[in-house]
Protein backbone atom coordinates (compact mmCIF):
# COMPACT_ATOMS: atom_id res chain seq x y z
CA UNK A 1 0.00 0.00 0.00
CA UNK A 2 1.03 3.83 -0.92
CA UNK A 3 3.58 3.07 -3.09
CA UNK A 4 1.52 4.90 -6.00
CA UNK A 5 1.55 8.26 -3.72
CA UNK A 6 3.71 11.12 -4.86
CA UNK A 7 7.61 11.21 -4.97
CA UNK A 8 7.28 13.87 -2.20
CA UNK A 9 5.63 11.76 0.19
CA UNK A 10 7.65 8.60 0.08
CA UNK A 11 9.86 8.64 2.93
CA UNK A 12 6.34 7.78 4.56
CA UNK A 13 4.02 5.98 2.03
CA UNK A 14 0.76 5.26 4.12
CA UNK A 15 0.59 9.17 5.20
CA UNK A 16 -1.74 9.65 1.97
CA UNK A 17 -4.40 6.52 2.94
CA UNK A 18 -3.76 7.98 6.62
CA UNK A 19 -5.61 11.44 5.77
CA UNK A 20 -7.83 10.17 3.42
CA UNK A 21 -8.80 8.17 6.27
CA UNK A 22 -9.30 10.90 8.56
CA UNK A 23 -11.32 12.90 5.81
CA UNK A 24 -13.55 10.11 5.29
CA UNK A 25 -14.11 10.01 8.97
CA UNK A 26 -16.27 13.31 8.80
CA UNK A 27 -17.34 12.50 5.20
CA UNK A 28 -19.77 9.39 5.02
CA UNK A 29 -21.21 10.91 1.64
CA UNK A 30 -18.06 9.41 -0.14
CA UNK A 31 -19.27 6.27 -0.83
CA UNK A 32 -22.94 7.93 -2.73
CA UNK A 33 -20.40 10.23 -4.88
CA UNK A 34 -18.11 7.91 -6.05
CA UNK A 35 -20.83 5.60 -7.16
CA UNK A 36 -22.19 8.87 -8.57
CA UNK A 37 -19.43 9.21 -10.93
CA UNK A 38 -18.93 5.53 -11.58
CA UNK A 39 -22.00 5.56 -12.83
CA UNK A 40 -22.74 8.81 -14.52
CA UNK A 41 -19.29 7.61 -16.72
CA UNK A 42 -20.76 4.14 -17.12
CA UNK A 43 -23.77 5.94 -18.82
CA UNK A 44 -22.22 8.02 -20.82
CA UNK A 45 -20.57 5.30 -22.79
CA UNK A 46 -23.42 2.78 -22.91
CA UNK A 47 -26.90 5.60 -23.68
CA UNK A 48 -26.49 7.72 -26.76
CA UNK A 49 -28.21 10.86 -25.61
CA UNK A 50 -27.15 10.50 -21.57
CA UNK A 51 -24.67 14.02 -22.13
CA UNK A 52 -27.53 15.93 -22.97
CA UNK A 53 -29.27 18.40 -21.16
CA UNK A 54 -32.84 17.51 -21.79
CA UNK A 55 -31.07 13.73 -20.09
CA UNK A 56 -29.72 15.87 -17.28
CA UNK A 57 -33.01 17.95 -16.33
CA UNK A 58 -35.20 14.26 -16.94
CA UNK A 59 -32.79 12.83 -13.99
CA UNK A 60 -32.79 16.00 -12.01
CA UNK A 61 -36.69 15.59 -12.30
CA UNK A 62 -36.44 12.69 -10.52
CA UNK A 63 -34.47 13.08 -8.25
CA UNK A 64 -36.38 16.16 -7.28
CA UNK A 65 -38.90 14.97 -6.50
CA UNK A 66 -37.85 11.73 -5.23
CA UNK A 67 -34.78 14.08 -3.07
CA UNK A 68 -37.59 16.34 -1.07
CA UNK A 69 -38.56 13.16 0.40
CA UNK A 70 -35.73 11.78 0.93
CA UNK A 71 -34.63 14.97 2.67
CA UNK A 72 -36.63 14.33 5.22
CA UNK A 73 -36.79 10.68 6.22
CA UNK A 74 -32.87 11.38 6.38
CA UNK A 75 -32.73 14.07 8.87
CA UNK A 76 -35.43 11.58 10.80
CA UNK A 77 -33.48 8.51 10.41
CA UNK A 78 -30.27 10.76 11.81
CA UNK A 79 -32.74 10.79 14.91
CA UNK A 80 -32.99 7.25 15.06
CA UNK A 81 -36.38 6.51 13.36
CA UNK A 82 -38.24 5.43 10.32
CA UNK A 83 -41.39 6.91 8.46
CA UNK A 84 -42.96 4.14 5.87
CA UNK A 85 -45.93 6.57 5.55
CA UNK A 86 -44.42 9.45 3.33
CA UNK A 87 -45.54 7.80 -0.19
CA UNK A 88 -49.17 7.36 1.63
CA UNK A 89 -48.30 11.10 2.59
CA UNK A 90 -47.21 11.95 -0.58
CA UNK A 91 -50.64 10.73 -2.06
CA UNK A 92 -53.00 12.18 0.43
CA UNK A 93 -51.05 15.43 -0.08
CA UNK A 94 -51.39 15.54 -3.97
CA UNK A 95 -55.39 14.32 -3.53
CA UNK A 96 -55.80 17.22 -1.53
CA UNK A 97 -53.99 19.59 -3.70
CA UNK A 98 -56.19 18.18 -6.79
CA UNK A 99 -59.31 18.16 -5.08
CA UNK A 100 -59.20 22.07 -3.91
CA UNK A 101 -57.73 23.18 -7.15
CA UNK A 102 -60.49 21.22 -8.54
CA UNK A 103 -63.25 22.77 -6.44
CA UNK A 104 -61.96 26.24 -7.36
CA UNK A 105 -59.99 27.19 -4.10
CA UNK A 106 -57.11 29.87 -4.90
CA UNK A 107 -54.31 27.34 -5.23
CA UNK A 108 -51.97 28.81 -2.62
CA UNK A 109 -54.63 27.98 -0.23
CA UNK A 110 -54.93 24.08 -1.14
CA UNK A 111 -51.43 23.42 -0.76
CA UNK A 112 -51.14 24.89 2.28
CA UNK A 113 -54.38 22.68 3.31
CA UNK A 114 -52.22 20.14 1.77
CA UNK A 115 -48.81 20.52 3.87
CA UNK A 116 -50.85 21.26 6.92
CA UNK A 117 -52.82 17.95 6.58
CA UNK A 118 -49.41 16.39 5.84
CA UNK A 119 -47.70 18.05 9.30
CA UNK A 120 -50.76 16.48 10.83
CA UNK A 121 -49.79 13.43 10.18
CA UNK A 122 -46.36 13.70 10.62
CA UNK A 123 -47.46 15.00 14.42
CA UNK A 124 -49.74 12.21 14.99
CA UNK A 125 -46.94 9.80 13.80
CA UNK A 126 -44.33 11.53 16.04
CA UNK A 127 -46.94 11.32 19.46
CA UNK A 128 -47.58 7.46 18.73
CA UNK A 129 -44.41 7.04 18.42
CA UNK A 130 -42.80 9.33 21.75
CA UNK A 131 -45.61 8.09 23.93
CA UNK A 132 -46.36 4.78 23.49
CA UNK A 133 -42.58 3.75 22.46
CA UNK A 134 -43.47 1.64 20.00
CA UNK A 135 -41.11 1.19 17.26
CA UNK A 136 -41.48 4.07 14.02
CA UNK A 137 -41.64 0.81 11.91
CA UNK A 138 -44.61 -0.42 13.41
CA UNK A 139 -46.62 2.82 13.76
CA UNK A 140 -45.70 4.49 10.68
CA UNK A 141 -46.65 0.97 8.62
CA UNK A 142 -50.02 1.62 10.25
CA UNK A 143 -50.07 5.26 8.91
CA UNK A 144 -49.06 4.14 5.57
CA UNK A 145 -51.94 1.39 5.34
CA UNK A 146 -54.50 3.95 7.11
CA UNK A 147 -53.74 6.49 4.95
CA UNK A 148 -53.91 5.05 1.45
CA UNK A 149 -56.84 3.03 2.32
CA UNK A 150 -58.63 6.38 3.35
CA UNK A 151 -57.18 7.99 -0.09
CA UNK A 152 -58.64 4.94 -1.95
CA UNK A 153 -61.76 4.77 0.14
CA UNK A 154 -62.46 8.69 -0.70
CA UNK A 155 -61.48 8.63 -4.02
CA UNK A 156 -63.40 5.18 -4.59
CA UNK A 157 -60.03 4.14 -6.64
CA UNK A 158 -60.95 6.79 -9.42
CA UNK A 159 -57.94 8.98 -10.78
CA UNK A 160 -58.43 12.73 -9.90
CA UNK A 161 -57.38 15.15 -12.80
CA UNK A 162 -57.06 19.08 -13.56
CA UNK A 163 -55.97 20.85 -16.59
CA UNK A 164 -56.37 24.62 -16.30
CA UNK A 165 -57.01 26.89 -19.72
CA UNK A 166 -53.69 28.04 -18.48
CA UNK A 167 -50.63 27.24 -16.41
CA UNK A 168 -51.45 28.65 -12.77
CA UNK A 169 -48.64 30.57 -11.15
CA UNK A 170 -48.93 28.28 -8.00
CA UNK A 171 -48.13 25.09 -10.85
CA UNK A 172 -45.52 27.04 -12.74
CA UNK A 173 -43.46 28.01 -8.72
CA UNK A 174 -43.75 24.33 -7.72
CA UNK A 175 -42.77 22.39 -10.83
CA UNK A 176 -42.92 24.43 -13.86
CA UNK A 177 -40.32 24.56 -16.56
CA UNK A 178 -37.53 27.17 -17.29
CA UNK A 179 -34.41 26.85 -19.34
CA UNK A 180 -35.26 23.88 -21.86
CA UNK A 181 -36.45 20.75 -20.02
CA UNK A 182 -35.10 22.38 -16.29
CA UNK A 183 -38.08 22.77 -13.77
CA UNK A 184 -38.27 24.28 -10.63
CA UNK A 185 -38.78 21.18 -8.75
CA UNK A 186 -35.18 20.81 -8.91
CA UNK A 187 -34.63 24.56 -7.01
CA UNK A 188 -36.56 23.47 -4.64
CA UNK A 189 -35.26 19.78 -4.22
CA UNK A 190 -30.84 21.48 -4.01
CA UNK A 191 -32.71 24.45 -1.74
CA UNK A 192 -34.18 22.20 1.06
CA UNK A 193 -31.34 19.85 0.51
CA UNK A 194 -28.96 22.63 1.95
CA UNK A 195 -30.65 24.03 4.23
CA UNK A 196 -32.06 21.07 6.15
CA UNK A 197 -27.68 20.41 5.89
CA UNK A 198 -27.14 23.50 6.99
CA UNK A 199 -28.90 22.84 10.22
CA UNK A 200 -28.03 19.46 10.46
CA UNK A 201 -24.14 20.82 10.54
CA UNK A 202 -24.31 24.07 11.95
CA UNK A 203 -26.75 24.64 14.24
CA UNK A 204 -27.35 23.21 18.17
CA UNK A 205 -31.05 21.61 16.48
CA UNK A 206 -28.61 19.58 14.09
CA UNK A 207 -26.32 18.39 17.15
CA UNK A 208 -29.69 17.68 18.88
CA UNK A 209 -30.70 15.43 15.78
CA UNK A 210 -27.16 13.55 15.88
CA UNK A 211 -27.44 12.98 19.45
CA UNK A 212 -30.66 11.71 19.59
CA UNK A 213 -29.91 8.88 17.01
CA UNK A 214 -26.43 8.68 17.95
CA UNK A 215 -27.33 7.56 21.80
CA UNK A 216 -30.92 8.54 23.20
CA UNK A 217 -30.06 7.88 26.75
CA UNK A 218 -26.64 9.64 26.54
CA UNK A 219 -28.38 12.54 24.93
CA UNK A 220 -31.28 12.15 27.59
CA UNK A 221 -29.17 13.00 30.44
CA UNK A 222 -27.40 15.45 29.04
CA UNK A 223 -30.09 17.40 28.44
CA UNK A 224 -31.18 17.34 24.95
CA UNK A 225 -35.25 16.55 24.61
CA UNK A 226 -35.15 13.96 22.80
CA UNK A 227 -38.96 13.57 22.00
CA UNK A 228 -39.40 16.75 20.85
CA UNK A 229 -36.58 16.45 18.47
CA UNK A 230 -37.94 13.41 17.37
CA UNK A 231 -41.80 14.85 17.35
CA UNK A 232 -40.39 17.60 14.82
CA UNK A 233 -38.37 15.39 12.51
CA UNK A 234 -41.04 13.19 12.31
CA UNK A 235 -43.79 16.90 11.22
CA UNK A 236 -40.11 17.92 8.84
CA UNK A 237 -40.44 14.10 7.06
CA UNK A 238 -44.27 14.54 6.68
CA UNK A 239 -44.51 17.83 5.66
CA UNK A 240 -41.44 17.76 2.30
CA UNK A 241 -43.64 14.43 1.27
CA UNK A 242 -46.75 16.59 1.05
CA UNK A 243 -44.69 19.47 -0.85
CA UNK A 244 -43.21 16.18 -3.05
CA UNK A 245 -46.69 15.28 -3.77
CA UNK A 246 -47.71 18.86 -4.51
CA UNK A 247 -44.72 19.03 -6.67
CA UNK A 248 -45.30 16.01 -8.52
CA UNK A 249 -49.15 17.28 -9.18
CA UNK A 250 -48.20 20.37 -10.71
CA UNK A 251 -46.23 17.95 -13.60
CA UNK A 252 -48.85 15.51 -13.87
CA UNK A 253 -51.85 17.39 -13.49
CA UNK A 254 -53.74 14.67 -12.44
CA UNK A 255 -53.30 11.99 -9.33
CA UNK A 256 -54.61 8.35 -8.87
CA UNK A 257 -55.07 7.21 -4.93
CA UNK A 258 -51.93 4.95 -5.46
CA UNK A 259 -49.84 7.84 -6.13
CA UNK A 260 -46.48 7.73 -4.08
CA UNK A 261 -47.12 3.84 -3.76
CA UNK A 262 -43.72 2.19 -2.81
CA UNK A 263 -41.93 5.75 -2.92
CA UNK A 264 -40.69 5.14 1.47
CA UNK A 265 -38.37 2.37 0.04
CA UNK A 266 -37.18 3.97 -2.68
CA UNK A 267 -36.18 7.16 -0.60
CA UNK A 268 -35.05 5.37 2.77
CA UNK A 269 -32.89 3.37 -0.21
CA UNK A 270 -31.14 6.66 -1.38
CA UNK A 271 -30.88 7.76 2.31
CA UNK A 272 -28.83 4.82 2.62
CA UNK A 273 -26.57 4.68 -0.24
CA UNK A 274 -25.76 8.45 1.22
CA UNK A 275 -24.30 6.70 4.45
CA UNK A 276 -26.87 7.38 6.50
CA UNK A 277 -27.27 4.99 8.98
CA UNK A 278 -29.99 2.52 9.34
CA UNK A 279 -29.92 2.79 13.02
CA UNK A 280 -29.49 6.55 13.30
CA UNK A 281 -26.61 9.17 14.61
CA UNK A 282 -24.46 9.15 11.37
CA UNK A 283 -25.64 10.87 7.94
CA UNK A 284 -25.98 14.12 6.02
CA UNK A 285 -28.01 15.42 3.26
CA UNK A 286 -25.02 15.63 1.25
CA UNK A 287 -24.98 12.07 0.67
CA UNK A 288 -28.61 11.70 0.15
CA UNK A 289 -28.16 14.36 -2.71
CA UNK A 290 -26.01 12.07 -4.25
CA UNK A 291 -27.50 9.20 -3.54
CA UNK A 292 -30.99 10.96 -5.28
CA UNK A 293 -28.84 11.38 -7.84
CA UNK A 294 -27.68 7.89 -8.66
CA UNK A 295 -31.22 6.76 -8.36
CA UNK A 296 -32.84 9.42 -11.04
CA UNK A 297 -29.67 8.65 -13.47
CA UNK A 298 -30.42 5.13 -12.96
CA UNK A 299 -33.91 5.19 -13.89
CA UNK A 300 -33.21 7.57 -16.91
CA UNK A 301 -30.03 5.90 -18.12
CA UNK A 302 -30.91 2.36 -18.18
CA UNK A 303 -34.17 3.46 -20.70
CA UNK A 304 -32.04 5.70 -22.68
CA UNK A 305 -28.80 2.36 -23.09
CA UNK A 306 -32.25 0.72 -24.11
CA UNK A 307 -32.38 -2.00 -21.67
CA UNK A 308 -36.62 -2.10 -20.59
CA UNK A 309 -37.48 -0.62 -17.94
CA UNK A 310 -38.57 -3.40 -15.45
CA UNK A 311 -34.47 -3.33 -15.03
CA UNK A 312 -34.61 -0.62 -13.20
CA UNK A 313 -35.78 -1.67 -9.69
CA UNK A 314 -33.38 -4.71 -9.93
CA UNK A 315 -30.63 -2.30 -10.52
CA UNK A 316 -31.59 0.27 -7.32
CA UNK A 317 -31.91 -3.02 -5.45
CA UNK A 318 -28.26 -4.23 -6.53
CA UNK A 319 -26.85 -0.77 -5.66
CA UNK A 320 -28.17 -0.60 -2.32
CA UNK A 321 -26.49 -3.58 -1.14
CA UNK A 322 -23.18 -2.80 -3.07
CA UNK A 323 -23.53 0.99 -1.25
CA UNK A 324 -24.12 -0.01 2.15
CA UNK A 325 -21.22 -2.87 2.07
CA UNK A 326 -18.91 -0.19 0.04
CA UNK A 327 -20.11 2.80 2.79
CA UNK A 328 -19.62 -0.18 5.84
CA UNK A 329 -16.31 -0.85 5.12
CA UNK A 330 -15.44 2.49 3.88
CA UNK A 331 -16.28 3.55 8.01
CA UNK A 332 -14.36 0.82 8.89
CA UNK A 333 -11.28 1.28 8.00
CA UNK A 334 -11.43 4.89 8.21
CA UNK A 335 -11.79 4.24 12.16
CA UNK A 336 -8.51 2.25 11.76
CA UNK B 1 -15.12 20.37 56.84
CA UNK B 2 -16.73 20.94 60.56
CA UNK B 3 -18.31 23.39 61.67
CA UNK B 4 -18.82 24.80 57.54
CA UNK B 5 -22.53 23.29 55.86
CA UNK B 6 -21.59 20.49 53.45
CA UNK B 7 -21.87 21.16 49.88
CA UNK B 8 -23.98 18.08 49.56
CA UNK B 9 -26.69 16.97 52.73
CA UNK B 10 -28.99 14.32 51.93
CA UNK B 11 -31.09 13.59 54.81
CA UNK B 12 -33.33 10.68 56.03
CA UNK B 13 -33.90 9.44 52.28
CA UNK B 14 -36.20 6.93 51.25
CA UNK B 15 -37.73 5.25 48.03
CA UNK B 16 -39.96 2.22 47.39
CA UNK B 17 -40.44 0.80 43.82
CA UNK B 18 -43.82 -0.57 44.31
CA UNK B 19 -42.64 -2.99 47.38
CA UNK B 20 -39.46 -3.05 47.10
CA UNK B 21 -37.92 -1.03 49.16
CA UNK B 22 -34.72 0.69 47.91
CA UNK B 23 -34.07 3.59 50.48
CA UNK B 24 -34.37 3.26 53.66
CA UNK B 25 -33.49 6.69 56.01
CA UNK B 26 -30.07 7.49 53.94
CA UNK B 27 -28.26 10.35 55.12
CA UNK B 28 -25.49 11.45 52.89
CA UNK B 29 -23.27 13.95 52.68
CA UNK B 30 -20.13 15.18 50.35
CA UNK B 31 -18.00 18.39 51.69
CA UNK B 32 -16.63 20.91 49.88
CA UNK B 33 -12.98 19.66 47.62
CA UNK B 34 -13.93 16.04 49.16
CA UNK B 35 -14.08 12.70 47.00
CA UNK B 36 -17.00 10.73 48.32
CA UNK B 37 -16.73 6.64 47.56
CA UNK B 38 -19.75 5.46 47.61
CA UNK B 39 -19.49 1.54 47.74
CA UNK B 40 -22.02 -1.53 48.30
CA UNK B 41 -22.83 -4.60 46.41
CA UNK B 42 -25.24 -4.87 43.78
CA UNK B 43 -28.76 -3.72 44.27
CA UNK B 44 -27.36 -1.57 47.55
CA UNK B 45 -28.82 1.47 46.71
CA UNK B 46 -26.25 3.53 45.32
CA UNK B 47 -27.69 4.29 41.55
CA UNK B 48 -30.91 4.93 43.32
CA UNK B 49 -29.30 7.43 45.56
CA UNK B 50 -27.76 8.92 42.74
CA UNK B 51 -30.83 9.25 40.47
CA UNK B 52 -32.32 11.11 43.14
CA UNK B 53 -29.49 13.47 43.74
CA UNK B 54 -29.52 13.94 39.64
CA UNK B 55 -33.43 14.61 39.34
CA UNK B 56 -33.86 11.50 37.50
CA UNK B 57 -36.94 10.90 40.00
CA UNK B 58 -37.73 12.58 43.35
CA UNK B 59 -37.83 10.73 46.77
CA UNK B 60 -40.37 9.61 48.58
CA UNK B 61 -39.01 11.41 51.70
CA UNK B 62 -36.27 13.07 52.72
CA UNK B 63 -34.82 16.30 51.88
CA UNK B 64 -31.68 17.79 49.56
CA UNK B 65 -29.41 20.74 50.78
CA UNK B 66 -26.82 21.72 48.24
CA UNK B 67 -24.65 24.47 49.27
CA UNK B 68 -26.84 24.87 52.41
CA UNK B 69 -30.19 25.50 50.22
CA UNK B 70 -32.62 23.49 50.63
CA UNK B 71 -33.27 22.09 46.73
CA UNK B 72 -36.22 20.12 45.22
CA UNK B 73 -34.33 18.94 42.10
CA UNK B 74 -37.00 17.96 39.36
CA UNK B 75 -35.02 17.13 36.31
CA UNK B 76 -31.20 16.30 35.09
CA UNK B 77 -31.13 19.36 33.58
CA UNK B 78 -32.18 21.19 37.28
CA UNK B 79 -29.08 19.00 38.79
CA UNK B 80 -26.68 20.27 35.92
CA UNK B 81 -27.74 23.95 36.37
CA UNK B 82 -27.01 23.64 40.27
CA UNK B 83 -23.58 22.83 39.09
CA UNK B 84 -24.13 18.44 39.79
CA UNK B 85 -22.86 16.85 36.71
CA UNK B 86 -23.00 13.29 36.38
CA UNK B 87 -20.73 11.03 33.89
CA UNK B 88 -22.36 7.81 33.38
CA UNK B 89 -20.36 4.66 32.38
CA UNK B 90 -22.13 3.82 29.15
CA UNK B 91 -23.24 7.59 28.85
CA UNK B 92 -21.19 9.81 28.98
CA UNK B 93 -20.22 10.67 25.03
CA UNK B 94 -21.40 9.34 21.77
CA UNK B 95 -19.63 7.94 20.07
CA UNK B 96 -20.98 8.34 16.26
CA UNK B 97 -20.20 12.07 16.88
CA UNK B 98 -17.31 14.48 17.26
CA UNK B 99 -15.59 15.16 20.28
CA UNK B 100 -16.38 19.16 19.80
CA UNK B 101 -19.71 18.13 19.24
CA UNK B 102 -20.09 16.28 22.20
CA UNK B 103 -18.29 18.22 24.55
CA UNK B 104 -21.05 21.08 23.90
CA UNK B 105 -23.68 18.99 23.41
CA UNK B 106 -26.68 20.99 24.92
CA UNK B 107 -24.28 23.74 25.67
CA UNK B 108 -23.36 24.85 22.42
CA UNK B 109 -21.61 28.51 21.72
CA UNK B 110 -23.15 30.05 18.71
CA UNK B 111 -22.71 32.88 16.65
CA UNK B 112 -26.16 34.99 15.76
CA UNK B 113 -26.31 36.17 12.19
CA UNK B 114 -29.69 38.36 12.42
CA UNK B 115 -32.40 35.85 13.57
CA UNK B 116 -30.30 33.07 12.92
CA UNK B 117 -27.85 31.28 15.28
CA UNK B 118 -25.36 28.95 13.74
CA UNK B 119 -22.61 26.79 15.99
CA UNK B 120 -19.42 28.62 16.91
CA UNK B 121 -16.99 26.12 15.53
CA UNK B 122 -13.91 27.82 15.98
CA UNK B 123 -14.70 28.54 19.57
CA UNK B 124 -15.79 24.84 20.16
CA UNK B 125 -12.71 23.94 18.53
CA UNK B 126 -10.42 25.86 20.34
CA UNK B 127 -11.74 24.97 23.22
CA UNK B 128 -11.73 21.40 22.94
CA UNK B 129 -7.84 21.92 21.54
CA UNK B 130 -7.21 23.05 24.45
CA UNK B 131 -8.91 21.23 27.07
CA UNK B 132 -7.40 17.84 25.45
CA UNK B 133 -4.01 19.03 25.68
CA UNK B 134 -4.68 19.48 29.50
CA UNK B 135 -5.71 16.18 29.76
CA UNK B 136 -3.16 14.88 27.23
CA UNK B 137 -4.51 13.00 24.90
CA UNK B 138 -3.62 13.65 20.98
CA UNK B 139 -5.98 13.58 18.44
CA UNK B 140 -5.38 15.39 15.01
CA UNK B 141 -8.41 17.50 15.20
CA UNK B 142 -11.66 17.92 17.36
CA UNK B 143 -13.66 17.29 14.62
CA UNK B 144 -12.45 13.34 15.07
CA UNK B 145 -15.28 11.21 15.95
CA UNK B 146 -15.16 9.88 19.83
CA UNK B 147 -15.18 6.14 18.85
CA UNK B 148 -11.49 7.11 17.95
CA UNK B 149 -11.10 7.30 21.47
CA UNK B 150 -9.98 4.43 24.12
CA UNK B 151 -12.55 3.87 26.95
CA UNK B 152 -9.82 6.15 29.15
CA UNK B 153 -9.67 9.24 27.31
CA UNK B 154 -13.65 9.07 26.64
CA UNK B 155 -14.10 8.91 30.67
CA UNK B 156 -11.51 11.73 30.95
CA UNK B 157 -13.15 14.22 28.15
CA UNK B 158 -16.50 13.68 30.28
CA UNK B 159 -14.39 14.87 33.05
CA UNK B 160 -12.93 18.08 31.49
CA UNK B 161 -16.11 18.61 29.98
CA UNK B 162 -17.59 18.78 33.70
CA UNK B 163 -14.90 20.64 34.98
CA UNK B 164 -14.87 23.36 31.87
CA UNK B 165 -18.79 24.13 32.61
CA UNK B 166 -17.75 24.56 36.09
CA UNK B 167 -19.55 21.99 37.65
CA UNK B 168 -19.31 21.80 41.91
CA UNK B 169 -19.90 18.77 41.91
CA UNK B 170 -18.84 15.55 40.12
CA UNK B 171 -20.38 12.00 39.91
CA UNK B 172 -18.87 9.34 38.44
CA UNK B 173 -21.17 5.94 37.76
CA UNK B 174 -18.10 3.12 37.84
CA UNK B 175 -15.53 5.29 35.85
CA UNK B 176 -12.41 2.67 35.80
CA UNK B 177 -14.86 -0.48 35.42
CA UNK B 178 -13.86 -1.11 31.89
CA UNK B 179 -10.22 0.18 31.87
CA UNK B 180 -6.90 -0.98 31.75
CA UNK B 181 -4.27 -0.87 34.61
CA UNK B 182 -2.83 2.20 32.98
CA UNK B 183 -5.97 3.55 31.56
CA UNK B 184 -7.73 3.44 34.85
CA UNK B 185 -4.51 5.15 36.99
CA UNK B 186 -4.53 8.15 34.27
CA UNK B 187 -8.64 8.31 35.21
CA UNK B 188 -7.58 8.29 38.56
CA UNK B 189 -5.05 11.14 38.36
CA UNK B 190 -7.52 13.03 36.00
CA UNK B 191 -9.94 12.78 39.37
CA UNK B 192 -7.47 13.93 41.61
CA UNK B 193 -6.74 16.66 39.02
CA UNK B 194 -10.15 17.57 39.21
CA UNK B 195 -10.77 17.81 43.19
CA UNK B 196 -7.78 20.00 43.07
CA UNK B 197 -9.33 22.67 40.85
CA UNK B 198 -12.13 22.83 43.72
CA UNK B 199 -14.87 20.07 42.61
CA UNK B 200 -16.28 17.75 45.13
CA UNK B 201 -16.31 14.20 43.67
CA UNK B 202 -18.90 11.02 44.21
CA UNK B 203 -17.23 8.25 43.02
CA UNK B 204 -19.46 4.81 42.27
CA UNK B 205 -17.97 1.51 42.04
CA UNK B 206 -17.51 -2.05 42.94
CA UNK B 207 -13.64 -1.67 43.04
CA UNK B 208 -12.98 -0.72 45.81
CA UNK B 209 -8.96 -0.59 45.05
CA UNK B 210 -9.48 2.42 42.24
CA UNK B 211 -11.30 4.37 44.70
CA UNK B 212 -10.04 3.67 48.11
CA UNK B 213 -6.34 5.47 46.22
CA UNK B 214 -8.82 9.02 45.41
CA UNK B 215 -11.16 9.15 47.94
CA UNK B 216 -11.06 11.01 51.11
CA UNK B 217 -14.16 9.33 53.14
CA UNK B 218 -16.56 6.59 51.67
CA UNK B 219 -20.35 5.52 52.68
CA UNK B 220 -21.00 1.92 52.05
CA UNK B 221 -24.76 1.38 51.71
CA UNK B 222 -26.50 -2.24 51.72
CA UNK B 223 -29.91 -3.15 51.06
CA UNK B 224 -31.04 0.60 51.08
CA UNK B 225 -29.36 0.93 53.87
CA UNK B 226 -26.68 3.14 54.68
CA UNK B 227 -24.16 0.65 57.42
CA UNK B 228 -21.48 2.45 57.30
CA UNK B 229 -19.34 6.08 56.92
CA UNK B 230 -15.46 5.89 57.04
CA UNK B 231 -12.92 8.66 56.80
CA UNK B 232 -9.77 7.00 55.16
CA UNK B 233 -7.48 7.03 58.06
CA UNK B 234 -10.22 5.07 59.84
CA UNK B 235 -10.40 1.94 57.58
CA UNK B 236 -8.52 0.59 54.54
CA UNK B 237 -9.35 -0.85 51.73
CA UNK B 238 -9.75 -4.63 52.90
CA UNK B 239 -11.60 -3.86 55.73
CA UNK B 240 -14.03 -1.97 53.51
CA UNK B 241 -14.12 -4.78 51.53
CA UNK B 242 -14.55 -7.30 54.15
CA UNK B 243 -17.73 -5.09 55.30
CA UNK B 244 -19.38 -5.40 52.13
CA UNK B 245 -18.84 -9.11 51.95
CA UNK B 246 -19.89 -9.93 55.05
CA UNK B 247 -23.09 -7.86 55.13
CA UNK B 248 -22.07 -5.63 58.16
CA UNK B 249 -24.65 -3.32 59.82
CA UNK B 250 -24.19 -0.44 62.69
CA UNK B 251 -24.41 -1.63 65.58
CA UNK B 252 -26.32 1.34 66.59
CA UNK B 253 -29.87 0.30 67.34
Amino acid sequence: MGQKTAAGSVKSPPRFFHLFALWLRQHPEFGAFAGTVIVFIGFSFTATRFLTADSMASILTVAAELGIVSAGITFLMISGEFDLSVGSVLGVAAMIFAMTSKAGWPHFAGWVLALLTSAGIGLLNGIIVTRTRIPSFITTLGAMMFWRGILLAVTGGFPISYFPREMPLMFFALNGRFAGQFRTSALWFLGIMLLLNLVLVRTRYGNAVYATGGNREAARVLGVATDKVKLINFVISAVLAGLAGCIQFSRFLSVDPMRGLGLELEAIAAAVIGGTLLTGGAGNLIGTLFGVLLVGMVRSGLVQAGAPAYWYQAFVGLIVVVAVIVNTNLRRWALK
Amino acid sequence: MSGREPLVRMVNISKSFGTVQALKDVDFEVGYQEVMGLVGDNGAGKSTLIKILTGVFPPDTGEIYFEGRRVDIRSPKEARDLGIETVYQDLALIPLMSISRNFFLGREPVVRMGPLRFLDKRRMDMTVREVLSEIGIKVRSPDEPVAVLSGGERQSVAIGRAVHFGAKLLILDEPTSALSVRETHKVLDYILEAKERGLSIIFITHNIYHVYSVADRFTILEHGHKVAEFRKDEVSAEEIIEIIRSGYREPKE
